[in-house]
């Protein structure tokens, strides 16, 4: 089933085009991965599609609904932002960084009561980060950010999700948990997509993927797409998609 | 006939009685300057002065009525008060928004009256009521222009219940000014002196043409050097340069030290009043002559300026008309060397 | 929960400070009389002697003025911070303040009576700030709070030199002094009808601030984020600048240039209650209540004369404030 669809979509600020022809469907239970080079317009894409600024032309639905018809709340139920852990300017402890993300669900005036305090005391723990709850959200490693970051998208309990970059800067181990973390919330149910400069994640969790070229846009299975002319293309390298023994796929210089 | 007589002395007498009766606390109601009507006591024995010219204004009418000064006098100056006002307290200024007197010392002090002696505007209107209707104690605008001099001793003079000394004070202000006319109306217009007058230790601060600071120089016929954007001047910056540009030839000075040391500075060397030799420290004790308070002490001022500007024309020795006026107003008797502090370095 | 506990106890605090600070004053009535007067006022009596002329005309509506100006800085002080996502905003940031001050010596300036300067004052206030969002929104559209700040700056140095202008053209002996300690501000002349004009139009401004304090609070992540979780950023922005505009203009008109206050007390909230705004807010307000009225209270009484509140609030504000940072580093900054 289609939750986000992109059609004819052109990205980009006042008179600056940035890409056009977009044609994006993501649906629920899958995983899709945004994969482009440096400053090509991923994050102009992902805002495009959050509805954080307008296209230049034709239109993003959620679920069948024109987005630029929509309120923020109404938005907010159905689709979730993570964007790249920042240290906030305030020190919020983890609980209260994620039952922000309860807002969408709250009425005019008012906070927080104890259902939405539940919701975000069970993301966090889905995501094996319960402990950090009254910890310092400045103190805390930037791994461990970026999860409480995922923890607040899921207690908004939405049925799409995206994410920008969120193994950015993240150590190994952190790295892999996030990716389990991402295929686990796919198989749930909710529809996810992703940006990543790896190639290789892109093979351990999408579905799809879509490739954002200079002036090129290709959306598709990920083995069909990520081919090895596909990804030099597309990062101006020559590269090499292998396929290790264990069955992994491997991309490096050719 | 003579029953309605009768009745209308029966009548007379009762009203008269019944007023006495039901008069209150509140004797009578007089109208300031700013055509406020304000009732006062009977008697007024505590009279609040609410900034500097109300103080020398309530000193020369009713020293025995003021409770305390804006200021206290300094010791060069107690000499040349009467000795039952040198010792009253220090109370601060009342004019203003904001000012340093806290209302409940006003209340405590409890003064009969409040005078407040200056410029008429709606600002001092209105914090003249809401002050009178926050504390209960009458607060009196008086007109403090210059020219209203006469009329403001009248009029306080009235309120305080001391009319002879008033109209005494109201008359030798009157003749003083008549005198000063007179004497200006005989000098031609290239006799008369182009003056500057040099506030401040530097000397760089001064009064632009129609403010209130340099208005009894205009007086005297004196043309002022600065010429300030409005026709009602204020105080001013100048720089050495300007001056010599200006070049006047009589400054007036207000600081003691700046008098000192003019002839001294090199970039003052140039200007004619300097060159001249012409620089006249304004006395000061116990209240300005030329400024600080632009109040009635001014009076003697302009005599001391008749005689510093025009000394062939004016009338009379200066000296004899400072004793005469300290004794009249100041209600002091000046010896040779009081006259002498009081004069020096003034070129009088 | 332990908001509610601090929250009450800052509620006794404001309650006894203001207790307190009504029987001290240079005119001394003992606790015993005031209580008297207070409950025989309250029954109905009019007794006008020297006590109930300095407790009711004099001293009461300066203690509920200072507890006026004190919330209503720290309320706009709070909100900017969470606003602009930056601890050391002031509510002067837009020039609500220098506005407000230019307006107000205008006003002396043209000797217009009390009312009309408090009048401009408040006008003052309220126009700078229209300026500075109109000239915002033409340079940048209304997207970005940095261009906000900019121009705010520009703007508030405009005031400043106009202000400065009108010091020169003012009279040196009636206007001057006024202009000057007007600038310091001051609740020295303030009456019970000024507090019956400011209370309602504070109660206006702080309502939305308090309603909306959650959203409030959610701004501070930032407008992206704030808008993916279900805040309209610009709408809420204008209903903060407007609400926080409107509290500070109508307590400057009577009081004067405060400063410090916004600044500062909202900190002092973060280390008692925690950054959450939807705590912060209520908390500063009744700290900034209770400090205000300490503060007036010395100010009338700590000399002879009448120390400006601006002086009291940078003395004892700036060295407070690097003691803060000093023991809270972490905590207060990023």
């Amino acid at each position: 089933m289609t939750l986000l669809q992109a059609r004819g979509l052109a990205i980009g600020y006042g008179r600056t085009r940035i890409a056009g022809g977009l044609d994006l469907s993501v649906g629920a239970g899958s995983v899709t991965c945004l994969l482009g080079p440096n400053g090509v317009g991923k994050t102009t894409l992902f805002k495009t599609l959050l509805g954080l600024i307008p296209p230049l032309s034709g239109t993003v639905e959620i679920d069948g609904s024109d987005l630029s018809g929509l309120d923020r709340q109404t938005i907010a139920r159905q689709l979730a932002y993570v964007p790249q852990a920042q240290i906030a300017e305030f020190p919020y402890t983890v609980i209260d960084l994620v039952v922000m993300g309860r807002t969408a669900h709250l009425g005019r005036f008012g906070g927080p009561q104890r259902a939405d305090y539940e919701a975000a005391m069970t993301a966090l723990d889905r995501l094996g980060i319960a402990a950090l709850a009254e910890r310092d959200s400045t103190r805390i490693s930037g791994g461990q950010r970026q999860l409480a970051l995922i923890a607040r998208a899921l207690a908004q309990r939405t049925r799409i999700v995206v994410m920008d970059e969120p193994t950015a800067s993240l150590d190994l181990g952190n790295r892999i948990l996030v990716l389990d973390t991402i295929r686990g919330l796919a198989d749930s149910g909710l529809a996810v997509v992703l940006s990543t400069h790896e190639p290789e994640h892109a093979f351990v969790v999408a579905d799809r993927v879509a490739v954002l070229g200079r002036d090129r846009f290709t959306i598709g299975p990920v083995e069909a797409v990520l081919t090895s002319e596909e990804l030099s293309q597309l990062y101006g390298v020559a590269l090499n998609v292998e396929q290790a023994p264990s069955g992994r796929f491997v991309v490096g210089p050719a | 006939m003579m029953t309605q007589r009768r009745i209308g002395s029966v009548a007379g007498c009762l009203i008269g009685i019944f007023l006495l009766i039901a008069a209150p606390a509140f004797g009578r109601s007089v109208t300031d300057s700013a055509g406020r009507s304000v009732e006062i006591p009977e008697t007024i024995t505590r009279v609040f002065a609410a900034g500097p010219p109300a103080s020398t204004l309530l000193y020369v009418l009713a020293p025995q009525d003021m409770i305390g000064w804006v200021r206290a006098p300094r010791d060069a100056e107690k000499p040349f008060l009467l000795p039952m006002v040198r010792q009253l307290p220090e109370l601060g200024r009342l004019t203003g928004r904001g000012d340093s007197l806290n209302l409940e010392r006003l209340i405590a002090a409890k003064p009969d009256l409040v005078i407040d002696f200056g410029t008429i505007n709606d600002t001092y209107k209105s914090l003249a009521d809401r002050i009178q209707s926050q504390t209960g104690i009458p607060y009196l605008l008086i007109d403090g222009r210059f020219e209203n001099t006469a009329a403001a001793l009248r009029l306080v003079a009235d309120v305080l219940g001391v009319k002879e000394r008033g109209e005494t004070l109201a008359r030798a202000a009157d003749e003083t000014f008549a005198q000063v006319d007179k004497v200006v109306a005989g000098i031609p217009p290239d006799k008369r002196p182009h003056v500057y007058l040099a506030r401040g230790p530097e000397g760089l601060e001064t009064g632009s043409r129609g403010s209130i600071n340099t208005e009894i120089i205009e007086r005297v016929g004196a043309i002022n050097v600065v010429e300030g954007p409005r026709p009602k001047g204020g105080i001013v910056s100048a720089s050495p340069e300007q001056l010599m540009a200006w070049a006047p030839d009589t400054i007036v000075s207000l600081d003691r030290s700046f008098h000192a040391t003019v002839s001294q500075k090199a970039e003052w060397k140039p200007v004619p009043a300097v060159a001249a030799g012409r620089v006249f420290l304004a006395p000061s004790l116990p209240f300005g002559f030329v400024d600080a308070p632009p109040s009635l002490n001014r009076l003697i001022g302009l005599s001391w300026l008749l005689h510093t500007f025009y000394p062939e024309q004016a009338p009379g020795k200066l000296r004899e008309q400072v004793r005469s006026f300290y004794h009249l107003f100041y209600q002091v008797d000046l010896t040779e060397p009081d006259l002498n502090t009081l004069l020096d370095n003034s070129g009088g | 929960m332990r908001t509610a506990t601090i929250l009450l106890s800052l509620t006794i605090l404001l309650l006894a400070v203001s207790v307190m600070a009504s029987g001290i004053g240079p005119y001394r009535i003992p606790p015993l009389d005031v209580l008297e007067a207070v409950l025989h006022r309250m029954a109905g009596g009019g007794d006008t002697g020297a006590i109930e002329t300095v407790l009711f005309n004099i001293r009461l509506p300066r203690v509920a003025a200072a507890a006026c100006v004190g919330a209503a800085l720290a309320a706009a002080g709070a909100a900017y911070q969470s606003l602009f996502r930056n601890p050391l905003v002031s509510p002067d940031i837009l020039g609500v303040s220098t506005g407000a001050g230019l307006g107000a010596v205008i006003g002396i300036l043209l000797g217009l009576p009390v009312l009309m300067i408090q009048a401009l004052g408040f006008g003052g206030g309220l126009l700078t700030v229209v300026v500075v969002a109109a000239l915002a929104r033409s340079l940048r559209g209304s997207g970005d709070v940095l261009v906000l700040v900019l121009a705010g700056i520009v703007v508030g140095a405009l005031a400043g030199a106009a202000i400065s202008l009108v010091k020169v053209l003012a009279d040196p002996y009636d206007q001057l002094p006024a202009i000057t300690f007007w600038l310091l501000g001051s609740l020295a002349g303030v009456k019970a009808s000024d507090v019956a004009a400011t209370v309602p139009v504070v109660l206006l401004g702080l309502a939305p601030l308090v309603l909306l304090r959650w959203r409030i609070g959610v701004l501070s992540l930032g407008d992206d984020e704030a808008r993916a979780l279900g805040i309209e950023v610009g709408r809420l922005r204008t209903i903060v600048i407007a609400a926080a505009t409107l509290v500070t203009a109508s307590v400057v008109a009577i009081s004067g240039v405060i400063g410090w206050v916004g600044l500062m007390v909202p900190h002092m909230a973060r280390l008692l209650v925690g950054p959450r705004f939807d705590r912060l807010l209520p908390a500063s307000i009744l700290l900034g209540a209770a400090f205000m009225v300490g503060v007036d209270t010395l100010a009338r009484s700590a000399a002879r004369i009448e120390i400006p509140l601006g002086v009291l609030t940078a003395i004892i504000g700036g060295p407070a404030f690097v003691w803060l940072l000093a023991r809270n580093r972490r905590k207060l900054l990023p």
